[in-house]
This record gives C-alpha cells, structure tokens and sequence, in this order.
C-alpha cells in the first residue's frame, strides 16, 4: 500500500510542478512587472540642467525664425550635421528593397492613399518638415539656418508652423519666449506632426492622437497621465538627434527599431506558454485589443467621388455625426471608425512598396506590403527575429492611377490660387495628374481611372492595461469572428480542425455507442426469454 | 468461486490511466474547440500536466510488464479469435459460455489482447510523441521545429476520438464477465467472481504450471521431497483460491485427476476425474483393483521402480506417461506422486493426473502439418 501512495505521489508531481508556477501568476501585475533600462514615474528625479531664459544670446531681437536656430548653433556646434542626417530633415532614406536592391524612398517620393503624396505640393505638406523654406526642389538641404530647431524643442506651446508655408511658423510669434523655454521634446512636439499626418487628428495611425497628450491609463497605458505618464521620448531613445523606430509602413529594413522588449525583455511574462507565444506574436497582437479609442480615425478614403460642388461652384464639407468629415469636394468620400479591431497579418519587419514607377500588378494595389508568413521561422528565417503576428490597421481607398500606363499618379492637389492646376483649387483632375506627373518628370498618358488601394499600418501605440489584453480563446477558437480567422497559412488549436477526422470521429463516437445500446438491450430482452422458458 | 486476478499494482495502473485519460479527453476537446468548460488556459495547463503523469505512469507500466513478464498477456493469438467474436455477435444472447476462460497466465481473450496491444504499441505512442512534439516542436526556439501542427494535431486528434470510442466499447464489455460487475469488481479489488467451468479451467492450467515447476526443480535437486507441498501451496497462493476452501476439495471438482494406492499397489481413492480420464463409469470400478490394470507391460515395470521409490518416501514427477483406457484406447499424462504417510510410516503413494493426450495430439498433427508442409515446399522449390 506504501509503495502505491509513494506512486500517485510520483505520477501526480508534475501536478504540483506546474500549480506552483501556476500560483506565482495571480500577483498583481503592476508590482510585479519585470523591468529593464527604465526608471519608474515614481523614482525619477527631474532635475532642470540649464535654463536658457539665462542666455543673453536669446534675448536678442530675432528677425527670422532663422536667427534662432543660428543662436542655438551658436552653442550647440556641429548638431546641425546630425538633423542634416536625419530623415526628419533629410524626407528620404536609401534601404534594401526586397528583391530590388537599394531604393531611395521617403516621405519626399513615396505614394500612400490618404493625400497621395508630397511632390508638387511641398509648400503645404513641408510643415510637417523640420526646416524653412522648403517650397521646391531648389531647398538647400546644406544650409543649416534653415533647420527649424523650435518645432521640436519648444515646450511653451505657442509655436506653431503655418499652413502653406514651407514650413514657416505664423508671423508674430515671440521667439524670445520660445527660444527661452526650449528643452527635451514633450509628447505634443512629435504629436503636432505625428498625430496629425494625413490631414487631420488620428487620420493616418490610429494609435497616435491628439487625445493622448492627456488620456487615461485605458487609451494607453504607457503615455496615460494617470500612470506612468511616459512621452514619446521614453520609448524613442535619442542619441546625437537619431530618433529610434521608423515608421513601419514605410520602412523597407528591419532596424533602428522601437521595441517592446528593450524594457520588458524577451520573457516578460510569468507564464512560459505566453513567453512563447512571443516568439511567433508580437507583443502589440494581444496587448493593443482595439485602437482608435478615444477618436476615430480613417478607414476608408475614395478620390473618386471628390469634386462634387455646391450650386454656386463652391467646395463642401459633409460631417457625420461624430462631427467626422465624411465627404469634402478636395478630398472624396470617407469612413471613419472608433474601437477599432485590428486585422492581423504575419511580418518580419520588411516591408515593399508600391513605387510611383511600378506597374499595377493587383488589385487592390499594395501600397505597401508587410513581408511573412507562418512558414518564415527557424532556417526558413529571413530577418533574424522571423514572421510574427501583428496587428494591422488596414487603410483602403481609391485614388487616380494612369489606365494606359497602368502606373499610380502623383498629383498637385495643393497651390495658393486657382489657375495653377491644383486639384484642390480647379477640380480638374486631368490637369493636376499632369502637372503632378511633369512635376516628378514621368509620363502620363492622359487618361485617368480610380483604383482600390491598401495600405497597411502594423500598430504598437494605444497599448492597453493588461487585464483588457486578448485572451486564449480570442484567437484559439473556430467561431468565424475569432481574430485569427483569416490568417489561415498554419494550424491552429481550437481554430482549426480536420472535418473529416472530426466527421468520423463523431459518428464512431455515435454508433459506438447505438452499437452498446442495441447489444445491451438484446442482452436483457434474451435473458429476459430465457427466464421464461 | 472468486479468483485473484489483477495486481495492485496493476489496478492502481488501470484506475490512473482511467482518471488522466478522462482528463486528458475532456480538456483536449475543450482544446480543440469542441466546448467550453474550463477556460482555455486551464484546460492546456491540465491536458499537458495530465500527460506529463500519463507518460511517467506509462514508464512505469512498462517497467513493470517487463519485470514480471505480464507483457506476454497482450501477445497477439488468433487462437478462439473467431469464436470470440462469435460469441459477442450471437452467442452471448443465447446464453452461450464464454469461449475463453479467465487465467491467472491468461487472463485476455484474443479479442483483447488484439485491442490492448494495438493501444499500448499504437495509440498512446502516438498520442504522447504528438502531444510532445505539440509542446516542444512547435515554437522556433528548439533545433528542431515542425513545419506545421497540422500532421500532428490530426493524429493526435484521431487519436483521442479512437480512444474515446475505445472506452465505450470497454466500459460495455465489462459487463459480459460471470455478473454484470464482476469485471469492474475484480479490478477494484483484484478478486474476480467466475463460473465454475472458468475456475476448473484455470485450476487446470494453474496445476499443471504449478507441477512443472516442481518438475523442474525436482530434475536438479531430487532429495527435497517437501517440494511438492510447496509446489502445492504454491499453486494455491496463486489461484488465489481462497484460503477457506481447502485444496483437495478443490482439486476435487477439478479437472486433475487424483488417486492414492497403498502399499499392496491397489487403488484405494480415486477422483471422479480420474475415473473419466481412464473412462470408467465410476470411481466404484476402480477402487479396490490393481494399479497394474492400467498399464502395458513395459510400463508396469518402470512404474513399479519409481512406485518402489516413492513408498520409500521420494517425491517423482513422472513426467510425461500413457495409460491405458478401460476400453482399451490409450490417452496421454502427467503425474506427480508423492508418498502419503500415517505417523512415520508409509502407507501408500498418492498423486494428480493432468491430461494430455490433447495436446499431444496436437502436437503430433502439427508436426505432421510442418512436415506435410515442408515436402510442398521442397518440391516446389524443386520446380
Ligand atoms: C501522453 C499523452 C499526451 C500528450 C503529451 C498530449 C499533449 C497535447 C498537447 C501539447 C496538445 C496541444 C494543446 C496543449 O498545448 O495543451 C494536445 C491537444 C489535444 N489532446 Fe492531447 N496529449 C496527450 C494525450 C491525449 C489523450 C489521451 C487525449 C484524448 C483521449 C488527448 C486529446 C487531445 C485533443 C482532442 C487535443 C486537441 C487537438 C487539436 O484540436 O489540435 N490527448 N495534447
């Protein structure tokens, strides 16, 4: 009898093995939280280094906001080389294209599908530049007064560059109060452009909105102003201006990468099978559950119905009512979404495009394609951290494309008077395509169309707490609107299953036990004869 | 009658792997999708300890069936195969008897031996080699990783639902045994309820296992004649034949043939099995006659040394004897003797008889198949 206790003791350890790794989860989260390279809110000393209302230097009377870069350049020599290579500045950055070898690409030449793109219409989108002047290609990228130090640095919040200006800030801003109160960018520096890429608030990303320059611990649980209260800056480490994470959309290689691991490790998690899990799934899959949570951003954006005007010839705004713009003559036709689900796709950091010289090969056109699959791991690796699942925000739309020379088409959309063939002044779209495409110096044949395009942006803000995070049966499960459904290059337990072994199983299992029923029965019917005779 | 048929430890075996099987069954459902019932993670965290415990359970098993050569149970047979199933499709509503009995040595009909081979040496390797490679080949942080779950989970589920019907069938065939619950009572308390032609059988088979042994050691060391007795008590302890009933009785009412012979060299008992054995009508024929009446000539004389031998008090296990059938046919035996002794003084030699003059035969026509066989062979190959 010893011997068997002593058994069911050894039989039933793993037991024990796994309830007391089991046991150490239920610790609260927040205390426990592993942490590397990072000091809590709570421990952080904030002591101000220089105070620069001090230096004579800024009190000056400056006449152009140039004169205040040269002031700060006065005693932050040679900084101005390290803005001059960074693509804040430069717009345009040289990387390994999958397959195509080096490409220089950028905000400066790139095609997305929200406001298409840059070219011929600098001297509006250049306010989202970190320089002055950059109205056209004759912009000296050399010339270091025309680096706009202030956009960044300026923390008394009364800077602000002008619309239509190449980049300029409005008239009448006082420098000197500017120029004293300069220090290590806030969240609302990087939001004023990042927030606002697409031409308006959360258009673009998703996950970056205004609302988080003060938002709850719920819209992001790194940046809410009732937690941790991290700025951009945190995660972003900046050394000697080389700002880390690129955009992935329009990143092509996988480096300089923000990531979450460089404070929370490879094993963050007191569960191994999740710390697993990490090595096929991004960490933003289950811990971002919806974006877009405090404001809508756009989902759907379609050129082909702008130009509609009101009976005096004048552009329209429509809104819905979440008081979003659904229609503008300039712009088209829009859907915009709040509590966004993200979609999912397998990506190793790579990333193609849709250059403005490619043919169409598919539609809807990939404007940028995310590289992986399942099958990209182990040797089959291409990147060294291999495919994992990330969550997406899929932005679709139409926008003009050239049918004969079956190519996208840039165009001038932007320009200060009618007549300059402005698509947002003159409504003309067979001009502003041509003086778009003769702006660029390629072709266009005349003859436009509209085509379906997608343009994927994996998401890594608006992470939320970790009790909202996804849960197993979020992903593990065969109901149709499982998040995983459509991602369906591998098996996965409780999603997918084979129906004809399930089939057969089923009616094993079925007439097994008709089979003992009816076997059962006879044997005591018979008996039941057997007695009487 | 109640025998004892099933091992602690083997009890202790089957009533785990019935508990982590369940579990395993019903949290790897819940894994698969087919219910909701404890949550997700809990039923992974229960499947994969609980087949952590199936698998040290089953090296245990497997150690076990080695070190006491009970693996020989599950070697496959096709002997009564046909009448197995059979009985299970007609037979057993007829009321019909089982067509295999339940031995210590052999305690799986051929139907089960098939079935409990087949999962031991199929389906629960196959089980635990994909539910490991679930576990350890999936992720791309070991050497080796799978291209895909899908071979795997589709065994592995294959698997479950081959087991699940299996258990079906099992937990019913259960209660075929003597009574409804004497399978599942014997495996409670390894006691098992059987018919009397079931407990003959295996008495049967338990004697002449039992005075082989005897046989044997007796061949190497001739001077213990209190052997048999141990050889005896031996066979008693492992019938499990409860302690209550006394052997003799038993063997009684079994199929050994038993007689004692005085001194004079006349039979003074015989069983009713020995009677039957040498066909006569009764043990009344017998009693009070000579023991040369059952002998040819020649093996009157031997048996008269070793019946000189035993008065002396020796034990013989004459193996292997013929005897000749009072009406004249001649059939085949066993038989122990052994001296039975009043105070300190011999008084006559007693013994069992097993027959086997069956087997014999078959034995022969088997060795004439093999030798039919082997002309047709020859001579093909001649070709
Ligand atoms: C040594 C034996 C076993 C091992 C090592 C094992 C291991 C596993 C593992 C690792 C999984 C994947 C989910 C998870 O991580 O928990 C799994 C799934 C599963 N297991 Fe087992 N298991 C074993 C025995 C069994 C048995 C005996 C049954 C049923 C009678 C069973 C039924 C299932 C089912 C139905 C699934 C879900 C399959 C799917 O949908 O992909 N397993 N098993």
């Amino acid at each position: 009898m010893k011997q068997i206790i002593y058994l069911v003791l050894i039989i039933l350890f793993p037991f024990s093995l796994f309830a007391a790794a089991q046991s150490e989860e239920g610790v609260d989260v927040q205390s426990t939280i592993k942490l590397v390279n990072y000091v809590k809110k709570a421990d952080r000393v904030n002591r101000k280094v220089v105070d620069h209302s001090k230096f004579s230097v800024l009190k000056q009377d400056f006449k152009r906001p140039q004169d205040v870069t040269l002031a700060c350049l006065g005693c932050h020599t040679e900084r101005h080389t390290e803005i001059m290579a960074n693509n804040h500045w430069t717009w345009t950055r040289t990387e390994k294209l999958n397959g195509r070898g080096e490409v220089t690409l950028g905000k400066k030449n790139i095609l997305n599908n929200f406001c298409i793109g840059t070219s011929s219409n600098r001297e509006t989108c250049t306010r989202c530049h970190i320089g002055y002047g950059w109205k056209d290609e004759t912009f000296d990228f050399n010339e270091k007064e025309n680096i706009d130090c202030l956009v960044c640095h300026d923390l008394s919040g009364i800077y602000k560059k002008e619309s239509g200006k190449a980049g300029y800030p409005y008239e009448g801003i006082n420098l000197n109060v500017v120029a004293q109160s300069v220090g290590s960018p806030k969240r609302e520096n990087c939001g004023i452009c990042h927030y606002w890429g697409g031409g308006g608030n959360n258009v673009k990303h998703g996950d970056l909105d205004k609302a988080m320059n003060d938002c709850s611990r719920e819209v992001d649980v790194h940046m809410g102003t009732d937690g941790e209260d991290m700025s951009c800056i945190e995660c972003h480490i900046t050394e000697n201006h080389n700002i880390t994470g690129k955009l992935y959309a329009l990143s092509s290689e996988n480096k300089n990468r923000v990531t979450c691991s460089q404070c929370h490790t490879d094993n963050p998690h007191q569960d191994d099978l999740i710390n697993k899990h990490g090595l096929r799934i991004a960490c933003q899959t289950c811990h971002i559950p919806v974006y877009a949570k405090a404001n809508s951003t756009k989902m759907w954006w379609d050129w082909s119905s702008a130009g509609r005007l009101d009976e005096e010839g004048n552009p329209l705004h429509e809104t819905d009512a979440d008081g979003n713009h659904n229609y503008m003559s300039i712009k088209g036709t829009f859907v915009w979404d709040q509590n966004v689900k993200p979609e999912y796709y397998w990506f190793n950091g790579l990333a193609d495009h849709q250059l403005i010289t490619d043919t169409i090969s598919e539609i809807p056109v990939q404007m940028n394609t995310l590289d992986g699959a399942y099958s990209d791991k182990g040797a089959n690796c291409k990147t060294k951290g291999c495919s994992k699942i990330w969550p997406v925000k899929v932005h679709r739309g139409k926008q003009p494309y050239d049918v004969i020379n079956n190519t996208l088409v840039q165009v001038k959309t932007y320009a200060k008077n009618k007549g300059e063939h402005a698509y947002w002044k003159d409504f003309n779209w067979d001009e502003s395509i041509a003086a778009g495409m003769e702006y660029v110096g390629l072709p266009y044949s005349g003859e436009y169309g509209f085509v379906e395009t997608e343009m994927y942006w994996p998401l890594n803000h608006q992470v939320s707490p970790a009790s909202q995070s996804l849960t197993c049966i979020d992903c593990h499960t065969n109901s149709t609107d499982g998040r995983l459904a459509s991602l369906t290059d591998f098996y996965m337990p409780g999603r997918d299953s084979n129906a004809w072994i399930d089939n057969i199983g089923l009616i094993l299992i079925i007439l097994s036990f008709i089979g003992v029923c009816i076997h059962g029965g006879l044997r005591i019917i018979m008996r039941k004869n057997c007695l009487h005779d | 009658m109640k025998i004892y048929i099933y091992q602690l430890f083997e009890r202790f075996w089957h009533w785990m792997q019935v508990l982590l099987i369940f579990t395993l069954a019903i949290t790897g459902l819940e894994i698969h999708g087919t219910f909701e019932l404890f949550g997700y993670r809990t039923a992974v965290w229960t499947h994969d300890t609980a087949s952590w415990s199936l698998i040290v359970l089953v090296v245990f098993a497997i150690f076990w069936h080695f070190t006491t050569g009970e693996w020989r149970q599950y070697k496959p047979s096709m002997k009564l195969l046909k009448e197995q199933i059979e009985y299970y499709i007609t037979g057993i509503f007829k009321g019909a008897e089982h067509p295999t009995n339940k031995l210590v040595y052999n305690k799986f009909n051929p139907l089960q031996r098939f079935t409990y081979l087949g999962l031991k040496i199929l389906v629960i390797p196959v089980m635990g080699i994909t539910g490991l490679s679930y576990m350890y080949l999936n992720y791309p942080n070991q050497g080796f990783q799978l291209a895909g779950l899908d071979i795997v989970a589709y065994l592995h589920t294959a698997g479950a639902y081959i087991l699940i019907v299996f258990v079906i069938a099992h937990v019913y065939l259960t209660t075929t045994g003597h009574k409804p619950l004497s399978a599942i009572i014997a495996m409670i308390t390894g006691w098992e309820e059987v018919d009397e032609k079931g407990a003959r059988a295996m008495l049967a088979d338990e004697l002449e296992v039992a005075l082989k042994i005897t046989k044997a050691r007796l061949k190497t060391d001739s001077n213990k004649s209190e052997l048999l007795d141990t050889a005896l008590a031996e066979t008693e302890e492992k019938l499990g034949v409860k302690k209550d009933e006394k052997f003799r009785n038993v063997v009684a009412n079994s199929g050994a043939g038993y007689f004692r012979i005085n001194c004079e060299g006349i039979y003074e008992e015989v069983n009713k099995a020995w009677a039957s054995l040498y066909k006569f009508n009764s043990p009344e024929d017998v009693i009070g006659k000579h023991y040369s009446l059952s002998r040819s000539p020649e093996e009157f004389e031997e048996l008269e040394i070793t019946f000189n031998k035993v008065r002396k008090g020796e034990t013989i296990p004459h193996g292997e004897v013929t005897r000749i059938c009072q009406d004249g046919t001649v059939g085949h035996h066993t038989v122990t003797m052994t001296p039975v002794v009043q105070g300190k003084k011999v008084v006559g030699v007693e013994g069992f008889i097993l027959d086997t003059t069956a087997r014999l035969l078959a034995e022969k026509e088997l060795l004439e198949n093999k030798i039919r066989l082997e002309q047709i062979l020859a001579e093909r190959d001649g070709k």
